[in-house]
């Protein structure tokens, strides 16, 4: 989610929560002659406002499980999951007064910094990170299709490369009726690369088949760009740029091609990668979310109780 | 007797040597003849037994005396002294043979089938490896246009022995020469492409051509089970009447007998197939089994935990804004099944499964066997070949005027309330008329002279505007153009194109005015429904017009009134739109993340409504269709075939599942449970305040939208710039 003006209200309104619980705070924690404590009643009341924050912002995962259940809007809920959580934090510290206390509450209190911290940086990467992968993976796909889409690749890289060699060695097997035809009618030995366009260049074929083999099938046939020499832009640029060179002009168009499809794939590793920091931190927040979920009703059950 | 009275009369002999041998031929007989009877073989490419001799291609070059003659046309006289064979002839054939080769593509589509172009195999024998001539095949293109036929006009070397079987032969008379030079070739009536001439498609043409110029058109992957017919047999029945049998021979595993017992299922509608059947003997019926009901989403009212669900409605239960009571459903057959009761018979003579055979379009009824019966299961190139014969054609016609005009007639909304006697007087005035894939039926500007009804196949509706054409409509079967003209007296105001093979009832200008002088009601109907379409046009001009930028366009945003966009740079690719269209669908999304990008947009693949409406072209039963608002409904008698979902070019359909019970073919009487598809998209989740997708989106990046409005600011800021 990007925050943007859209959350002018929120954040307002989460301002002016906070300043009066500020407000609140300041003449309790004065007037309390031993300092502010959890079990006082303004601790009591602090803290059962932060607990039904942070229980807000947990049921988010509940909601996300029923999507059409007419119970407000997704975004509202999000928007509620953020601010709420985010100020549930320092209402915890009012609550606690600024006290990490003993075994139970200290637990609490990092498990509760780890959320914290974690949902803050969740946030940043969900403002910034769609941005990014808008920008620098302009052929990004559904990120469950990925390993499909890489196997298309390699399969059309292959044929490419396949096609363009025949040619070159004067293969007329492969060739299309239309090109039989018109090699035939060109005349004898090299018929096809006649008919193509193309001069009978078996040194070329060798070289185009070797840096396929060579370079961009272990690049297209693995996940990941580190290693290969095709996983770096620049890299790979000077390697085509080589390429070319050694090959007949009429194969260019070809070698673009191939250079278009290491392109994409780089992309698609680049689309991986950022997904996987986009989504990763939730690895963190959502079992620790639970967690302290689950302890602090522990430390509420405790604290009333005894 | 014979015409010039020498019927008695000895014909006088002529003696003459050839290669050494004394020959005795009546008078008048060529030296090619002269030879052959004789058993002296003489190569030629242009001429043939059957066919009067022209001497264009001189490869049966002789020596007769001290000169060089063409045997073929050249008459043997007293004493002559004919050379077959010398070195001479040898060489000047060679030569004649190598010119030829220098412009013919080698190997041509004769030689690469079956191997047997007579030049080829001339110039092989001749020993002509590498012509000495500069090879240089003109080009001047190919035409397969015809379905039965394929033309390459490059490989053709003018001997026209196709125009002599055409012309002479068959009395058909569409073949002919056409250009100069090297554009020299033949022509089909006015230089037409084949499939678009008057051709019968009888195949006399392409069995008198000597190479692959003229080839069958075999329908290639499709191997049909049943009994061969001899072409004999074929012949004898009145449909192949003037049909070639070598034509026949060569497409003999085109066309097989299928006999079916009682109770048998011919082929079922949904099926992809690509044949077409002629009932001999028997009789069918032709039924719907998929439910009349469309796909309805309905809140299942359970308060905020509310959860939509979808079933299937019929029309009399549930009624959509705009729905037309349709009396009967289009099918591909010569009848429309009722709407109440989607059943009918077909008998002897009758044929069913054209657009499946000819356009390759799913079957749109199930047809089951209701006598014992005979059929015969053909591909398109002999169902070609039927339809233009003049004797099929005309049974097709009588059958049509007799048994189904009338329920086409009222099939039209507007139309239903004609009297029975007004429909007798058009049986005699309406015209069936054909048209190839492209060909035009109609062209604005040109006066308006009759109206049209579309019997078979997809009509274009489109308005040439300055920048290119504009698709305004596709008519399916049902649909009807020609109106507009006829009620203002003014010039037509589209242009309408056949999109494949189509079929039209012309209902001349003259009647179409009596019927809306004899039925006021119509007329007024029609009125208002040409007013609306006019209406509709002038609305889609002033939102083109009002779009500047080419990319807008391009990606088909334009063509949608609603659009399911993801701001990119807000949506973290969580999927909780997809989640909830399927959560919201019993568990069937209608929804893709995916799909095309306008600036930080993403398009996602959901149901744009589109002006240009691709999903309605091929719905073999005509159930898909919009309203005037242009939102897309599917009808009723959707059969489930999926030909929507495949065309829409945008992955916007979804085919829907739905258990139902109906008859177990093999126990008449008994119910089983089976499980039926039905076409539906995206519905914008109508029962709630928003759609699902939307709704649940929690990063506020899922918009529906109306394009134009949504985008008229990037657009603005885009078209300055580039005036910029």
């Amino acid at each position: 989610m990007r925050i943007d003006e859209t959350h002018r209200k929120w954040f307002i309104g989460s301002l002016i929560a906070l300043a009066v619980a500020l407000v609140v705070y300041i003449p309790y924690s004065r007037s309390s002659p031993q300092g502010p404590t959890g079990g006082s009643v303004m601790g009591l009341v602090y803290g059962s406002v932060g607990s039904a924050f942070m229980l807000f912002a947990g049921l988010l995962g509940l909601r996300k499980k029923f999507p059409i259940w007419r119970i407000g809007r997704a975004q509202a809920w999000m928007r509620g999951h953020l601010w709420l959580g985010f100020l549930a934090f320092p209402i915890i510290l009012f609550h606690a007064g600024f006290h990490f206390g003993g075994g139970l509450t200290t637990t609490l209190m990092w498990l509760f910094i780890v959320v914290f911290v974690s949902g803050i940086f969740g946030a940043v990467l969900q403002h910034y990170m769609p941005r990014l992968t808008l920008e620098r993976v302009p052929m990004e796909t559904i990120y469950e299709q990925i390993e499909r889409v890489r196997g298309q690749l390699m399969d059309e890289a292959a044929k490419l490369v396949e096609e363009v060699v025949d040619a070159l060695a004067g293969n007329l097997e492969k060739a299309t009726a239309e090109e039989r035809a018109c090699s035939a009618s060109a005349g004898t030995m090299g018929g096809l690369t006649v008919a193509s366009g193309l001069q009978v260049d078996e040194e070329a074929a060798v070289e185009l088949r070797g840096f396929f083999t060579r370079e961009i099938q272990p690049f297209l046939e693995h996940a990941g760009s580190r290693g290969p020499a095709l996983g770096d832009r620049n890299r790979s640029q000077g390697m085509f740029r080589q390429l070319r060179v050694l090959l007949p002009a009429n194969v260019h168009s070809t070698v673009d091609d191939l250079e278009n499809v290491c392109e994409e794939k780089r992309q698609l590793d680049q689309q991986s990668r950022y997904h996987k920091i986009l989504h990763g931190w939730l690895l963190v927040h959502i079992p620790i979310s639970y967690a302290l979920l689950l302890l602090g009703a522990v430390h509420a059950v405790f604290a009333l109780r005894y | 007797m014979s015409p010039d009275g020498t019927a008695g009369k000895p014909v006088p002999q002529v003696q003459l040597t050839i290669d050494g041998v004394a020959v005795s031929v009546p008078q008048g007989t060529t030296i090619f003849d002269a030879a052959r009877v004789n058993g002296i073989p003489i190569p030629t490419l242009c001429h043939q037994q059957n066919e009067n001799p022209i001497g264009v291609c001189r490869v049966c070059v002789v020596e007769a005396g001290p000169k060089f003659a063409a045997s073929c046309i050249r008459q043997a006289e007293q004493g002559m002294v004919v050379k077959t064979n010398t070195e001479s002839v040898v060489g000047v054939r060679k030569t004649l043979v190598e010119l030829l080769m220098s412009d013919h593509p080698s190997p041509c589509a004769r030689q690469q089938h079956s191997g047997d172009c007579e030049l080829e195999r001339m110039a092989e024998q001749a020993g002509v490896k590498q012509p000495r001539f500069p090879q240089k095949v003109t080009p001047r293109g190919k035409d397969e246009s015809s379905i039965a036929i394929a033309v390459d006009h490059e490989a053709c070397i003018l001997c026209e022995r196709c125009i002599r079987g055409c012309d002479d032969i068959r009395h058909n008379m569409v073949l002919a020469r056409r250009g100069k030079g090297y554009q020299a070739g033949i022509a089909f009536d006015n230089n037409l492409p084949m499939g678009s001439s008057s051709c019968v498609s009888c195949g006399e043409c392409m069995v008198s051509c000597p190479t692959g110029a003229l080839t069958n058109r075999a329908v290639v992957g499709t191997k049909l089970t049943g009994q061969a017919v001899p072409p004999e047999a074929l012949l004898g029945l009145p449909i192949f009447k003037n049909v070639s049998g070598t034509f026949l021979e060569l497409n003999s595993h085109a066309v097989v007998e299928r006999r079916f017992r009682a109770g048998d299922i011919i082929c079922r509608e949904g099926d992809f197939g690509a044949t077409a059947f002629y009932i001999v003997e028997g009789k069918v019926d032709v039924y719907l089994s998929s439910p009349i009901a469309h796909v309805k989403t309905q809140d299942s009212g359970q308060g905020f935990l509310s959860k939509l669900k979808s079933l299937l409605a019929p029309r009399a239960h549930d009624r959509r804004t705009e729905e037309v009571d349709r009396p009967f459903i289009p099918i591909d057959a010569s009848v429309d099944l009722p709407y109440d009761n989607p059943i009918a018979e077909l008998g002897p003579g009758e044929l069913f499964g054209e657009m499946t055979c000819m356009s390759y379009y799913p079957r749109s009824a199930t047809v089951r066997a209701k006598t014992d019966c005979t059929m015969l299961e053909m591909l398109r190139n002999v169902l070609d070949i039927m339809q233009r014969n003049k004797n099929f054609r005309e049974q097709l016609d009588r059958t049509y005027r007799k048994r189904a005009l009338d329920s086409h007639l009222r099939s039209v909304p507007v139309l239903a309330s004609l009297t029975p006697e007004f429909i007798n007087h058009l049986r005699e005035h309406v015209e069936l008329v054909r048209f190839a894939p492209g060909q035009v039926i109609c062209r604005q500007g040109e006066p308006g002279d009759s109206f049209y009804l579309v019997r078979l196949g997809f009509v274009k509706v489109s308005e040439h505007r300055p920048g290119g054409d504009m698709v305004l409509a596709y008519l399916a079967r049902g649909g009807y153009f020609g109106e507009i003209a006829l009620l203002g007296g003014i010039a037509r105001t589209a242009t309408c194109t056949a999109l494949d093979h189509v079929e039209v009832v012309r209902i001349p200008g003259e009647d179409f005015q009596l019927m809306l002088d004899k039925f006021p009601a119509i007329r007024q109907k029609l009125e208002a429904a040409a007013a609306e379409r006019i209406e509709a046009n002038r609305q889609r001009a002033m939102q083109v017009a009002n779009v500047p930028v080419e990319q807008f366009l391009n990606q088909g945003l334009m063509e949608a009134q609603s659009l399911l966009i993801l701001d990119l740079e807000r949506c973290t690719r969580c999927d909780q739109c997809v989640r909830a269209c399927a959560d919201a669908h019993d568990g069937v999304s209608r929804l893709i993340r995916e799909g095309l990008r306008f600036d930080k947009y993403l398009v996602a693949t959901s149901c744009r409504q589109c002006r240009d409406p691709l999903c309605m072209v091929g719905c073999p039963v005509g159930s898909i269709r919009r309203r005037n608002s242009l939102e897309v409904i599917i009808e009723d008698w959707c059969i489930g075939c999926s030909q929507c979902a495949n065309n829409c070019p945008y992955g916007n359909i979804n085919m829907h599942p739905f258990p139902v019970e109906q008859d177990d073919p093999t126990y008449p009487g008994r119910r089983i449970a089976s499980v039926k598809v039905k076409a539906t998209s995206c519905d914008l989740c109508l029962d709630h305040e928003e759609p699902s997708c939307v709704y649940a989106c929690p990063h506020d990046a899922a918009h529906r939208v109306n394009p134009p409005e949504f985008f008229a600011g990037l657009l603005k800021q885009r078209s300055s710039g580039m005036k910029g």
